[in-house]
């Protein structure tokens, strides 16, 4: 009898068959495997949660009906898990046709059970899962990245690819462009409201902390993407930009999937994604918005309007992906990387000298990249680490509850007191009385220290950061030593929904424009109130409080 | 008794997830392989008789040779230290190439090696 125990770790000799029942890489256990994981993540989100009594971990079948309350939209960003997110969606809930000749499938039992051909007559009327047609939403980004070309055509052709001549079934496309953000015609098309007159000019001031609302006197951006590129040039590092883009993108796909009165909003990441997501966003303050993006989170629109935003490929690693995509002769349209550094003009109308400048800076780095790069190097290297985050991170909760409503930009939940936090947790100023007395040597950008940063239009009512995330927050106004920030000067322009969010009280003309508020020579500047802040010292404070010290303090 | 050994490998190697577009835009490839390649992965080709120290194409001297021979462009998004960067997948006729010793696998006649990218997100 062998005493052998044919581990080939300890045995160099030792044979150890492959038992390749257990090869995930075969394609007879690889589809049902993905499969079965995708649907036990998304189908307990899929009905209404007051009346879920639980899911079915096979293949995530509730017992009973399974109905959403609403319409059913799928983010597409044109990369490798928003084609395969697609797929399965078809594949499990609709109909997919075959690619490559049009034929139907003869095979009725490779139709999606939710198949007009194929509807479970079980318990009831199945009906359809989702109400109305489901939608795949994509954003185009290339009209801010230098050399990327335009994918809107592929990824419908993807999209279209799903279609059922015979049904009838098909999926809707709705191509977006980055620039809506800034549009007004986009904004009424979802059912946003009118904005105010008063609010069609306004912007913000990043070199002030507390983000006050300016008008934009006479350097209003004529179109939406003279918007967009003044909102990223203005962006003071390649990592705000990267964020920038990701919040843009992920309002657009909620507010089109609320005017679709949508109650699922899918997105194809993927748990690489997740954990590089994960990494990347607490590096720059998302950490309270990010115990929500490993489960389901929940957006709430106009007139209480939920919308479920779900990661059904949470559990599937980008290789599972990747294999899925190959296996199913999927094309991928792709996605370029955001780019590091933003033309303050649209692609093509910029000079050659400012060409040649954000083509240098595209070789600057973010905290996306550094994370991606560390992530796929660890999946390689140490694959179960990579898992390890996305978990780790779903056992984190907030000690308090966000504010209502959300950070008004990226629309993600948000802490309270941010600013009340970063004033205690850091210098923010090169006048404070702490850096002065450290002789600290000024960033390589900075000759003598910048004015005292106290602008006329400085003020708590109309500011933007009190309405902000700890992450935005610090999107607009965290300082790269390297200083790439180059249109200090520009009043920054706002997406149509911060603009429509504003109070009322942004319609008083007493708002000033943003000429002359280096000099201050305005006479609205000399009007408006000024709110300065000052480190008190020691004996200052002993004074303040000096009551309630007890005898044994002591003096110092 | 063994037959005769051949003196050339024929396989063929497919790129996905943008990888074409290093190569030619050319998603499919055919290539023949010298069948004994030097130890150090030198490219050469025809392999010189003077060499001595042979091993059987393996896996990593195809990577050193798709990177010599057929990447038209910027080699660091395919090759990395000897092998493909992270985030590159292969497939060996279908197989994960982790299942199959990665590089060190000896590639043979009519075999499929599938390169994938997955370097474009979600």
């Amino acid at each position: 009898m062998s005493t052998s125990c044919g581990n080939p770790e300890t045995e160099q000799d030792a044979l150890m068959t492959r038992r390749t029942k257990f090869d995930k890489t075969k394609t007879s256990c690889f589809f049902p495997l993905i499969s079965t994981r995708f649907r036990k993540t998304l189908g307990p989100t899929i009905n209404n949660k007051r009346g879920n009594k639980g899911a079915n971990a096979r293949g995530g079948r509730i017992k009973g009906l399974m109905q959403a309350p609403g319409s059913l939209v799928i983010g597409h960003s044109g990369g490798l898990g928003s084609t395969v997110l697609l797929d399965l969606v078809a594949k499990s809930y609709f109909y997919r046709s075959s690619t490559s000749s049009g034929q139907l499938p003869e095979d009725s039992l490779s139709l999606g059970s939710e198949h007009p051909r194929n509807r479970a007559r079980g318990e009831g009327d199945s009906g359809d899962v989702w109400k109305g047609t489901p939608a795949v939403c994509y954003v185009e980004v290339a009209s801010v990245i230098p050399g990327a070309k335009e994918r809107t055509e592929e990824v419908r052709a993807a999209v279209k690819a799903y279609s059922d001549p015979t049904t009838g079934f098909e999926i809707d496309f709705i191509p977006l462009r980055l620039e809506d953000a800034f549009d007004e015609g986009w904004w009424k098309t979802v059912g946003g409201t009118d904005l105010k007159q008063g609010a069609r000019d306004l912007g913000i001031d990043i070199n002030d902390e507390a983000l006050p609302t300016l008008r934009q006197g006479s350097n209003i951006p004529t179109t939406p993407l003279q918007s967009l590129h003044t909102y990223l040039s203005s962006l003071p590092t390649p990592t705000a930009i990267h964020s920038a883009i990701s919040s843009l993108i992920r309002v657009l796909l909620l507010f089109t999937a609320a005017s679709r009165d949508a109650s699922h909003l899918l997105l194809g990441t993927s748990l690489t994604s997740l954990s590089m997501n994960m990494i990347s966003g607490i590096a720059q303050g998302a950490g309270f918005a990010m115990v929500s993006e490993g489960l389901e989170e929940a957006w709430i629109g106009k007139n209480d309007q939920n919308i479920s935003i779900v990661r059904p490929l949470r559990d599937i690693g980008i290789k599972e992906s990747a294999f899925w995509a190959w296996w199913s002769n999927l094309p991928v349209p792709g996605r370029d990387r955001y780019p590091s550094s933003v033309s303050s003009v649209p692609l093509g109308s910029e000079t050659a000298a400012s060409r040649v400048a954000v083509k240098q800076n595209q070789k600057l780095t973010s905290i996306d990249v550094l994370t991606q790069d560390f992530i796929m190097g660890l999946e390689k290297d140490f694959p179960s680490t990579v898992s390890t985050i996305a978990r780790t991170l779903a056992k984190v909760t907030t000690k308090e509850k966000g504010v209502s409503g959300g950070c008004v930009v990226c629309q993600k939940p948000a802490q309270p007191d941010v600013q009340a936090w970063k004033a205690s947790i850091s210098i923010r100023s090169y006048h404070d009385e702490a850096f002065v007395k450290s002789k600290h040597p000024l960033p390589p950008h900075f000759t003598s220290p910048p004015d005292a940063g106290v602008s006329a239009a400085s003020s708590p009512t109309n500011g933007l950061a009190p309405r902000l995330c700890y992450s935005c927050h610090t999107t607009f106004t965290s300082r790269s030593s390297r200083g790439i920030a180059s249109a200090n000067e520009v009043v920054v322009p706002l997406p149509v929904w911060v603009k429509a969010s504003l109070p009322s009280s942004s319609e008083d003309t007493t708002v000033p424009e943003s000429k002359d508020l280096q000099t201050g020579s305005n006479e609205d500047v000399a009007q408006a109130e000024v709110w300065e802040t000052k480190k008190l010292s020691r004996g200052s404070i002993k004074d303040k409080i000096g009551a309630f010290l007890l005898d044994d303090a002591g003096d110092e | 008794m063994a037959g005769a050994e051949t003196s050339s490998v024929t396989i063929k190697v497919e790129f996905s997830g943008g990888l074409e577009l290093l190569f030619s835009n050319q998603r499919s490839h055919t290539l023949t392989l010298p069948a004994a390649v030097p130890t150090d992965n030198a490219t050469t080709v025809p392999v010189p008789s003077t060499i001595e120290a042979t091993k059987p194409a393996d896996i990593t001297y195809l990577i050193h040779y798709l990177r010599d021979h057929l990447l038209q462009e910027r080699a660091e998004l395919f090759e990395e230290n000897g092998t493909v960067r992270p985030g590159i997948l292969v497939l060996i006729n279908d197989t994960d190439w982790e299942l199959e010793g990665e590089g060190d696998y000896v590639v043979k006649e009519g075999d499929e090696v599938v390169f994938i990218s997955t370097l474009h997100g979600g």
